[in-house]
């Protein structure tokens, strides 16, 4: 690949045949109903691991994603990858876990900026996702435990969830996905009862601060 | 499934799990099978995670951070606490999801917390897959066992108000506010109360309550119709004073002692300040005489003939209901009455002694089925037998024929003392069961030999064998001969515990119990039948494999179960199953009996109470792990 296609606006990476079929499998897909509930939806939480680029900037080096479906959290429903020698491949494998599920960070302008100049840069054309910032909506889901935004620490520390091992994007995912639980059940409790409301919360919050 | 990650978030699960018991000392298999299958839900604090109307749980919960509390719901408590705070590491519901009935608390997160949880399926899996949880589960219901005892002890504490000793305070006897009249009141009006109120003593007090005089009804003739006493006069003339009075804190036996000392039928209970609480009538102590262990067994010792003997078989049927209401166990109650019965039984043997010479014959009288296990309840009919010895000098057919007269006799006597005859004709007066050392050998052998349906049928009556009256040493003999054949014999023993599995517990796939589909009794379970027995037949196959002794069912499993190396908690476990549907057996009898019906075995679920409801299904439960022990180990 040429180092100059990479900066090109809507240049398509070169992906072989069979990566090509995964890919159009996968936006394929039909969008989730973001008006179902949340005990009816699968979430997706993602957590992306950064090392230093060559020039400066950050690369994405490895990615934890932990699914909530139903609300619960299961083992067997999560999924890790490093980029490694084979980007392409480990990006499939994500958007495949996805699955057009709604995406959920804590930090959206790092995970999901790291994470969509990733894709976009080895896969070319990807999926739209929706993205929830917990960042974001934390503050307004729990208005008696701060007054603005806070540090991801001070909200597992104010729920008591241990961080097991900041380094492994896994576990973090872990730790943000038990975080999503306590949030969706006070949206729930406050009448935010679908995807689509804490989008609509998130958005109208995102303006409020004039971002 | 990516198995990396999932390997990580289980490797999270199970340093969780490792923390807490049982898990820590959980087989890995096991474990890794729990790690795999728990999911993480959380609960805001006030959030309901299982309420009795979810009906039987899905899910198994572990507790994984926060507090949750279990609450009692509904008016009948039915464990030992009202509520329950669960921390880090406690499952629940272990009772209901074990036994898949609705749980009987409610469980609400008290504070923010999550939960693991396990499908019920998976749930039963790993008791199968881990006996370290399968012990911790069975311990649990053990708990739940004992709880169930105190519970039916609260339960006959009720009755035991009627059942009294002498010892109970007087505050405890009476029952009515005390009909009392001024001294002044004109005597007419005092009389005019009395009939009134339909009491047979009136007290008089002042209007600071406390007793002056007391009149009664014998007082009348005497003092007022035959003098001819104006009833315009105060009552405070006629009456008797000072009154006999006793403190309420006095004991029966006080004011048994204060009436016979005076002659006096009436004594005026009052209280510390001196005021009148009430009235004690001679009546009201003769309903508290009881009748104790020790003098239904000097009774029926001295009893001269039959009719002293038939009093003596009420007073155990009383006996018993009087232990069942102080709570006693059924493993002690079935041994009271089986050592009464025994006596009786000896007492009957002895006066037909006098009757008939056996003098210098060998003989031992036995006892066969529950009698032979120390097992009987109270509808029970009889089931015996006679051993002997012929004397190389002796013509068999004249002495058998004595033998069965007298036996015949014994029987009889047996059936007027409350044991009615067998059905079956299993009876010593049974020639085909009054048998010579030789004979009975032939007979066991040839059962033990060819075990057909009706060899094992017999083999489960006359193998409980034991001896009542006569030479105990024959029937040791007889026994080791027994278990000397059985213990080398696996086919026989195959035979035997084909034969106990035949009828498997009343557990419902859907409903809790499955009861009886005949028409004349719906809706019952009978506890013999579909209880008892399962018990009873597993544990003689397990005597009769592992050479024991012992003929009580109890005994058999705990010794016949360690010499095959069952865990003792588990037997123990066993055991409280079984004496739990012993005693629902009992109650049952005693309350039918009670109400004038006939005692029978047949139990309907829904008229238990929740606990009992429950523990009877674990009971079952028991009984369904001991079976499964049998197919395993014959491969049924």
């Amino acid at each position: 690949m040429n180092w100059l296609s990479r900066l090109l606006p809507g240049s398509n990476p070169a992906l072989d045949p069979e990566q090509r079929a995964a890919l159009d499998a996968i936006i394929a897909l039909a969008p989730p109903d973001l008006a179902r509930s949340h005990y009816e939806t699968r979430y997706v939480v993602i957590n992306a691991e950064t090392g230093p680029m060559d020039g400066g900037g950050q690369r994405l080096l490895a990615v934890g994603a932990v699914a909530i479906n139903q609300g619960l959290l299961h083992p067997a429903d999560a999924y890790r990858t490093q980029l490694g020698g084979t980007p392409v491949d480990a990006l499939i494998g994500l958007v495949r876990f996805i699955a057009r599920s709604p995406v959920v960070v804590f930090n959206a302008p790092f995970n999901q900026g790291t994470l969509e100049r990733a894709l976009e840069q080895n896969l070319g054309s990807t999926p739209d996702l929706d993205w929830i910032d917990l960042m974001v909506l934390m503050p307004s889901l729990f208005p008696e435990r701060t007054t603005g935004q806070a540090r991801m620490d001070a909200w597992l520390g104010a729920f008591g969830i241990d961080r097991l091992d900041h380094r492994d994007a896994l576990l973090e995912a872990l730790c943000v996905a038990q975080l999503l639980q306590v949030a969706l059940a006070r949206a729930n409790a406050q009448g935010l009862a679908s995807p689509r409301d804490l989008l609509d919360t998130q958005s109208s919050r995102k303006w409020l601060r004039g971002s | 499934m990516d198995t990396s990650a999932s390997d990580t978030l289980i490797r999270t699960n199970l340093d969780f799990l490792l923390r807490h018991a049982p898990f820590d000392r959980m087989e890995t298999e096991a474990l890794r099978f729990l790690g795999e299958r728990l999911a993480t839900a959380f609960y805001p604090a006030e959030a309901e995670i299982l309420i009795p109307e979810d009906g039987p749980p899905r899910f198994f919960y572990i507790v994984y951070r926060g507090k949750v509390q279990a609450r009692q719901v509904g008016s009948v408590s039915v464990t030992e606490y009202s509520t329950l705070t669960l921390g880090p590491g406690e499952g629940f519901p272990i009772g209901a999801i074990s036994a898949g009935r609705p749980s009987t608390n409610g469980y609400i997160a008290v504070e923010d917390s999550y939960c693991f949880q396990l499908p019920a399926a998976d749930f039963l899996k790993l008791q199968e897959l881990s006996p370290t949880f399968q012990l911790f589960c069975t311990r649990y219901i053990a708990s739940l066992l004992n709880q169930s005892r105190e519970q039916l002890q609260v339960q006959f504490s009720q009755r035991a108000a009627e059942q009294q000793t002498m010892t109970t305070s007087l505050s405890n006897l009476v029952k009515k506010a005390p009909i009392f009249v001024g001294p002044e009141l004109a005597t007419r009006s005092a009389l005019e109360r009395m009939v009134e109120a339909g009491v047979g003593c009136l007290a008089v007090a002042g209007e600071d309550e406390k007793p002056v005089g007391v009149l009664t009804q014998s007082d009348i003739l005497k003092r007022i119709v035959l003098p001819g006493f104006d009833l315009t006069r105060p009552i405070a003339e006629v009456m008797t004073t000072p009154p006999h009075t006793l403190n309420a804190s006095a004991s029966a036996y006080d004011a048994a002692l204060e009436m016979a000392t005076h002659g006096v039928r009436h004594i005026l209970v009052v209280d510390t300040d001196d005021k009148l609480k009430g009235v004690i009538s001679e009546r009201d102590l003769f309903a508290l005489q009881r009748i104790g262990l020790r003098q239904i067994r000097s009774g029926i010792e001295s009893a001269a003939d039959v009719q002293a003997l038939q009093r003596a078989s009420r007073d155990i049927r009383q006996l018993a209901l009087n232990l069942l209401a102080q709570g006693i166990g059924a493993e002690q109650l079935t041994q009271f009455i089986s050592a009464l019965n025994d006596a009786l039984t000896r007492r009957i043997i002895e006066l037909n002694l006098n009757r008939h010479d056996l003098y210098g014959v060998e003989y031992a009288w036995l006892a066969f089925g529950s009698e032979g296990r120390h097992e009987q309840t109270l509808s029970t009919d009889q089931d015996n037998g006679i051993l002997y010895v012929l004397p190389e000098w002796a013509d068999k057919e004249p002495l058998k024929l004595r033998l069965l007269e007298f036996a015949k006799d014994v029987n009889n006597d047996l059936a007027a003392c409350g044991f009615p005859l067998c059905e079956g004709n299993i009876m010593a007066s049974n020639p085909e069961l009054c048998l010579t050392f030789d004979e009975w050998r032939e007979k066991f052998g040839t059962w033990i030999r060819e075990p057909h349906p009706e060899a094992l049928l017999n083999a489960t009556i006359f193998f409980d064998y034991r001896v009542l009256y006569g030479d105990e040493k024959l029937a040791h003999k007889l026994r080791h001969w027994l278990l000397s054949m059985t213990g080398g014999n696996p086919a026989f023993l195959k035979a035997m515990a084909t034969n106990a599995l035949d009828v498997s517990p009343p557990l419902g796939k859907i409903r809790d119990f499955v009861t009886d589909d005949d028409a004349r009794h719906p809706g019952t379970i009978d506890l013999k039948k579909f209880g008892a027995r399962l018990f009873v037949d597993a544990a003689r196959v397990l005597s009769l494999r592992t050479g024991v002794d012992a003929t009580s069912t109890v005994q058999r499993l705990r010794q016949g179960g360690s010499r095959i190396g069952m865990p003792a908690e588990e037997l123990a476990a066993m055991a409280d199953g079984f004496h739990f549907i012993q005693l629902l057996r009992l109650r049952h009898q005693h309350l039918d009996t009670d109400h004038g019906s006939s005692g029978d075995n047949r139990v309907k679920p829904d008229d238990l109470n929740e606990l009992d409801r429950r523990i009877l299904k674990e009971a079952f439960r028991q009984a369904r792990k001991i079976q499964l022990r049998l197919k395993l180990d014959y491969q049924i």
